[in-house]
């Protein structure tokens, strides 16, 4: 029995409700960053009103917020483009060649993620005051770090996909170990390699702890410009600068869940699950 | 160990004579250590080195406050966060909020969940799940401050309404009966799509061919729940309250903006005391022993999770 035509309506209908109802919220702020101060503060608040980009002018003309910005997309992507040739190398290695220990440093590694940060924000806080490693080398190594457990589970997960038998031909052909590891086996991993990049930019854009301890000139990130910037000189909220620096911040996030949904599932089981929603 | 060893090139003369001193050091058993080597670097000097250190510190008494040198104390900074009422209120509290924030987000997100489930065909349906999905991978940063503009008292639009319907406001964030729960529900909102994801990968792994006999047999929605869709799907079902789990319980960034622990102290979890004792009282032997007990519990939830996922491994052969 097929479902008659106006139930399906109801029940699509019904799903994008719900779809609705869950980005509200963010769409309250989006609205707010095309409004007047005045009308932000507007009590009752304005659903309807006269749109203006000001608010958005005014974020991008203040001295920071292109640097912060450009730190961003800088540190995001450099750290997770160098925690994928690291992890690829290892989870290489950990499912070709069978260590013992492969688990166990699997185990440890994913673990490292599963650790509130401000529990291991301390000692490394120490060590890079000791080194003076507060600067853009030591956030870029602690957001590759941070980015490697994630790559490391999701590549492993596709290698061991990938039948040794590629290898095998591989050698047979006279290919070199590193021939058939760039060659033959890279091309097979494409999509967790798309997947750990997507997420771990996601992962490393939306970092804030780290980087508000951590950060000095050169490494602040928009979430701690959200958090900094929060007040303006009177020590009020400035609603409209918070609002039209998370438009623009929210932009990332969004575009990418949009583009390689397919991928979501993955990403944020942090490799474990794979499979499609 | 044992490695792989790759079929041996053909033996014809010429190639063997064309082996580079590259190749030959590929096909030594150190090559796979130096393909190791960077991720051993990477993990030994920025987690291996920094957690012995902290292990290590724990039983000093050390504060950058004092000017005076650690000195040794041996367990009492663990004694003393036994002895402290104050810290096991803030594990009260972050194991209530996390009981809470998992459980309402399980429930809501496998309900959610079955409702997405046909939706495969619906129209715009890739925009409709980048809506859902857009809360979870907003920053709490960003999020917090969202609802900090909704909740506010004079002209949040979440005030508005209460006052249209009950004719009175409550200030949310800064009220001790409601600032709890106001955080806990910008928890859910964030992370019931998460639930809603992993229901709907728990359904989509379970077998075609079984649905499709349990429609011949005509099986009640019950029987098909119990003996067809939850034998698949429970493990990825686990999989999600325990990543939620591990989540809700590291939970920093959305307190610290929605109201850094207060009105008091009755949104300050865990991982935000901490913080507080590292970063305001600069108190690093005593944070150090707090650290190393949030570790071995962070390390205890990823053994049960690996667990559960090494049981799916087993039984389902994925």
């Amino acid at each position: 029995m097929q479902p008659s035509r106006t139930r399906i309506a109801f029940y699509y209908s019904l799903l994008w409700l719900v779809a609705l109802l869950f980005f509200l919220p963010v769409f309250w702020i989006l609205m707010a960053s095309f409004k007047t101060p005045d009308d932000i503060l507007a009590v009752p608040p304005q659903f309807l009103f006269q749109p203006t980009l000001d608010n958005i002018v005014s974020m991008l003309t203040r001295p920071n917020t292109i640097p912060y910005f450009i730190n961003s997309l800088f540190l995001s992507i450099l750290s997770v483009t160098l925690a994928l040739v690291v992890s690829f190398l290892a989870a290489y290695t950990l499912s070709r060649y069978k260590f013992r220990a492969t688990n166990f440093l699997m185990f440890l590694i994913l673990s490292t993620r599963m650790v509130p940060a401000a529990a291991f924000v301390v000692p490394i806080f120490q060590m890079y005051n000791a080194f003076q490693w507060r600067n853009q080398f030591g956030v870029l190594m602690l957001y590759t770090m941070f980015s490697i457990p994630f790559s490391l589970w999701i590549l492993k997960g596709f290698i061991d996909g990938v039948s040794p038998r590629y290898d095998e031909t591989g050698f047979v052909n006279g290919a070199s170990r590193l021939h058939v590891m760039f060659r033959v086996v890279l091309p097979q991993v494409r999509p967790g390699l798309i997947a750990a990049f997507i997420f771990n930019l996601i992962f490393v854009w939306n970092e804030f702890l780290l980087n508000f301890i951590l950060g000095g000139p050169g490494t602040q990130m928009i979430p701690y410009a959200l958090a900094v910037g929060l007040t303006d000189s009177g020590g009020n909220v400035d609603w409209a600068f918070v609002a039209s620096l998370s438009t623009g911040y929210v932009l990332l996030p969004t575009l990418m869940i949009f583009f390689f949904q397919k991928y979501l599932l993955v990403g944020m089981t942090f490799g474990t699950v794979r499979g499609e929603v | 160990m044992r490695s792989v060893h790759p079929a041996q090139p053909s033996a014809d003369p010429m190639l063997l004579a064309r082996r580079s001193p590259l190749r030959t050091f590929e096909e030594s058993r150190f090559f796979s250590l130096t393909l190791l080597l960077p991720i051993l670097i990477f993990f030994v000097a920025l987690n291996v080195i920094p957690t012995l250190w902290m292990i290590g510190m724990s039983f000093y008494n050390y504060s950058l406050m004092s000017a005076a040198p650690p000195t040794f104390l041996g367990a009492d900074n663990f004694v003393k966060i036994y002895n402290d009422s104050d810290l096991w209120s803030a594990f009260g509290r972050t194991f209530v909020f996390v009981v809470l924030a998992v459980g309402l987000e399980t429930t809501l997100g496998v309900l959610l969940g079955f409702l997405f489930w046909g939706s495969s065909n619906m129209p715009g349906r890739r925009l409709a799940l980048t809506l859902l999905f857009v809360p979870m991978v907003v920053t709490p940063v960003a999020s917090g401050l969202f609802w900090r503009l909704i909740y506010e008292p004079t002209f949040g639009v979440a005030n508005y309404l209460l006052q249209q319907i009950s004719g009175q406001k409550i200030d949310f964030l800064t009220n001790i009966d409601w600032a709890f729960g106001a955080v806990l529900f910008v928890d859910i909102w964030m992370w019931t799509p998460f639930m809603i994801l992993m229901t709907l990968a728990a359904l989509g792994s379970v077998p075609k061919a079984e649905l499709e006999a349990a429609e011949v047999d005509r099986l009640t929605a019950w029987q098909r729940l119990w003996h067809v869709i939850w034998p698949h799907g429970k493990f990825i079902l686990m999989l999600g309250i325990l990543l939620r789990t591990i989540d809700a319980y590291k939970t920093t960034d959305l307190v610290f903006l929605m109201t850094n622990g207060g009105p008091g102290n009755i949104t300050e979890l865990i991982a935000l005391k901490l913080y507080r004792y590292a970063f305001a009282s600069l108190n690093i032997g005593f944070s150090s022993a707090l650290a190393v007990i949030l570790l071995l519990i962070a390390i205890a939830f990823t053994s049960i999770y690996l667990w559960v996922l090494h049981l799916r491994r087993y039984r389902e052969g994925v």
